[in-house]
């Protein structure tokens, strides 16, 4: 076995600290901002040095930020429980439906199949605004206009078409000799995808539940257009803090620490199976 | 209200006393500053209901307000239980960031949503909403008497502001003209002048310019004398917002135009004049020499947060922008100073251009008359003078409350030359711009221009034969030229 030398091992070492300080640095610096004010952030030359307070987080745990003139109010924390709930419940609807159909597509060719898969990708050409103006008429005809069902609905033009392509890709790779002898063996069709394909294809169903979630948290214009103030996720409340009479950085640092706070987590926990997942589906045997 | 405030807050209201007096008692009664300006606007609240309008009409209905992010959403949102009371009616809103806000406002209209009955807008925006059919015009409104109260008092309303808001929908028609539809009510605005630090200034013995060569020399002398700050602030990102505070200020104050119209009615590109190609070398010298760095990315937010953080010596931008930065957290709060500006050395007075948030209502909304008794409210002299006074409603646009002395005394104690700035400019403060509907286009063409000639990438003079050409191939294109 090849033994790294000591210049080998010090080299690599630098390396890698360069690049985790390249990627991690402008994270470390935002967290160090969310504990200053405007006027520490601001001042010239920046430094590391200053008074920490938890003003910033104060004030978007509790909701108000005192101004000159007022107390404001700030929905931010409301934001982020909306982020929540609309990603987690537009990636939970898009695995229930997206899996099965993925399956489908992978292991049962039927006329139409290539266009059906086809078209539901296309959902991810379209520019957003482009469908969101016929669906805000149709929404306000059909009362999904303002609601969490139409926006969890609407979401799925996000999440849909990327589980399904991603989910797909595994079933294809899992050979159906497998799923032959299961059958073979007296199960049925849904013991098959249940007990055989499911658990083959679990790190790319995890990878693409995790990829879909970033995708639905990070997007803003779908719950703009259709949902009023009281519905919106944190992409568009974190712009609250960007306002006529000054920005407020370390409001928005503060901000951005909460709001990475759930897909860091998430990526950390699953990063495992986000790479196995990744680097597996795109490789066909 | 106990009593005793009552008696005081009327004393006040009847001229009996000062507000000072007023202030000093209500304080003996532990009674707050804050609390003290509700409970006056509370007493010229119940005065309003006593002017013999029926504020009850509406009793019971509810008006939805699409809101935009700002000082002067809080300072109406900080009254509004005086309206609810004077009217029994409901008020609900959304507020969006700026950022977005534009985006919504678009889509709720365009879309033919009923969900809002009236919303912020800037003057600029109702030259698209208006003859798309979006909006409604508020002459109905004003001009009725039976929906309108007395005291409303609409020729109250700054003439400049008022007009800048009303246009006929002909492509080139003057603002405020007699045909002209008032498609929103001002509610507040910005003139754009200078907004210096006085402490840099005083400190690097710089004056306070007077014309476009004093403010070229005075921002390279503040770059050179003062470290770490740059001579002076204007915006640059590729954006109409480029062109319409300082820059437009300054070239309109030399008569420049930005379009011709002709007796046809056609219009074409009136940037490409020997005065244009003066004003346009100068300015591009100044931001080349003494602007931002990353002048090329400057919008309001970055103009603003170097005034107030230091960054800069002055700005030539909207005058409240100057007021937000002297106040807050900012690290040269209380240090900002104010100056009218007229670039032409020859002109009598500024002509600064102006930004208005306005109200306007939705053509779609189901319950308009409701919605007009908000709107009167909302821009009448008594939730102005509680604005400007205990909020940041400020530039106010009624004449009645700059005649205010206690808000004059508020500005000028805080904000040295304020109150003479907005004096002098006022009779010559409009909308600078000729109304057409390419205007959002022409404009942020002009701004990439701009960009252009400040990274040399093309000289003035070719840099404006390129924008006539292009605009007037656009107005040709567009039925208009």
């Amino acid at each position: 076995m090849h033994k790294a030398s000591v210049l080998e091992r010090t080299l690599r070492g630098i390396a890698l600290t360069l690049v985790i300080f390249f990627f991690m640095f402008p994270i470390f610096w935002i967290f160090l901002m969310s504990f200053q004010t405007n006027e520490t952030i601001l001042r010239v030359p920046p430094s590391m040095i200053f008074e920490p307070t938890l003003t910033n987080y104060r004030s978007l745990i509790s909701g108000t930020l005192e101004g000159s003139t007022a107390t404001l109010e700030i929905r931010f924390m409301s934001n982020l429980y909306n982020s929540l709930f609309l990603s987690v419940t537009s990636v939970t609807v898009g695995l229930l439906l997206g899996v099965p159909a993925a399956y489908a597509f992978a292991k049962l060719k039927f006329r139409g199949s290539e266009d059906i898969a086809f078209t539901l990708l296309s959902f991810r050409f379209a520019p957003p605004l482009l469908v969101l103006l016929p669906l805000t008429i149709y929404f306000q005809k059909i009362g999904l206009a303002d609601t969490y069902l139409g926006l969890i609905w609407v979401y799925q033009l996000i999440v849909l078409p990327l589980i399904l392509w991603i989910v797909r890709g595994y079933f294809e790779d899992i050979p159906s000799d497998i799923e032959y002898a299961h059958r073979i063996a007296g199960h049925g069709f849904w013991s098959t995808f249940t007990k055989i394909a499911l658990p083959l294809a679990g790190p790319g169903i995890a990878a693409a539940g995790l990829l879909a979630f970033i995708f639905a948290w990070n997007n803003f214009i779908f719950a703009l257009v259709l949902a009023s103030a009281d519905k919106q996720p944190v992409t568009v409340g974190a712009l609250a803090f960007i306002t006529a009479s000054g920005i407020n950085y370390g409001q928005i640092a503060a901000g951005i620490m909460l709001s990475i706070a759930p897909t860091f987590a998430l990526a950390l926990y699953a990063q495992r199976y986000l790479v196995e997942g990744l680097s597996l589906g795109a490789v066909k045997g | 209200m106990h009593d005793k405030e009552k008696q005081l807050v009327q004393s006040y209201m009847n001229g009996n006393i000062s507000r000072r007096g007023m202030l000093r008692g209500l304080a003996s009664m532990g009674v707050t500053a804050a609390t003290a300006s509700v409970l006056v606007n509370a007493a010229a609240t119940e005065a309003l209901a006593q002017n013999g309008f029926d504020w009850k009409k509406h009793s019971g209905t509810t008006v939805k307000l699409l809101l935009n992010q700002h000082p002067y959403a809080d300072a109406m949102i900080a009254n509004l239980e005086n309206f609810k009371a004077l009217t029994g009616m409901d008020v609900v809103y959304d507020i969006f960031p700026e950022d977005v806000y534009f985006d919504k406002v678009t889509a709720a209209l365009s879309s033919g949503s009923s969900e809002y009955d009236a919303f912020m807008t800037g003057a600029y925006m109702t030259w698209t909403y208006g003859p798309a059919g979006w909006i409604d015009d508020m002459n109905e409104y004003i001009n009725d008497p039976a929906k309108t109260n007395p005291d409303y008092d609409w020729e109250d309303m700054l003439e400049g502001v008022r007009n800048s808001c009303a246009w006929n929908g002909q492509p080139g028609g003057a603002l405020g003209s007699d045909d002209a539809k008032q498609w929103c009510i001002p509610w507040g605005y910005e003139q754009n002048n200078l907004s210096y630090n006085g402490r840099m200034f005083k400190e690097a013995g710089l004056s306070v310019p007077k014309n476009i060569d004093e403010l070229v020399a005075t921002a390279a002398e503040a770059k050179a004398k003062i470290d770490g700050t740059y001579g002076i602030g204007v915006r640059g990102s590729r954006s109409w917002a480029t062109i319409h505070p300082g820059f437009l200020s300054g070239y309109a104050n030399f008569g420049e135009k930005d379009l011709n119209l002709a007796s046809d009615g056609k219009l074409s590109a009136a940037m490409n004049t020997d005065t244009s190609r003066m004003f346009h070398e100068k300015w591009v010298q100044m931001i080349q020499e003494s602007g931002a760095p990353d002048w090329s990315t400057h919008t309001w937010y970055q103009a603003g947060t170097d005034l107030g953080a230091g960054k800069s010596a002055m700005i030539f931008d909207a005058d409240i922008l100057g007021y937000f930065m002297n106040g807050g957290d900012n690290a040269e709060a209380g240090n900002l100073e104010f100056a009218p500006f007229a670039a032409n050395p020859d002109a009598a007075a500024p002509t600064p251009n102006i930004w208005i948030w306005s109200l306007a209502m939705a053509s779609a909304g189901k319950q308009k008359d409701a919605t007009w008794y908000f709107l009167q409210w909302a821009s009448g002299p008594e939730h102005g003078l509680f604005g400007a006074t205990q909020m940041d409603f400020v530039n106010p646009v009624r004449k009645s409350v700059w005649a205010d002395a206690g808000f004059r005394e508020r500005l000028d104690s805080s904000y040295p030359g304020y109150v003479d700035m907005h004096d002098l400019s006022a009779p010559g403060a409009k909308i600078h711009f000729t109304a057409q509907p390419l205007f959002f286009d022409l404009t942020t063409e002009w701004a990439a221009m701009l960009q252009k000639m400040v990274a040399k990438e093309v000289p003035v003079d070719e840099g404006l034969g390129q924008l006539e050409d292009s605009v007037n191939r656009q107005l040709k294109e567009a039925g208009l030229g």
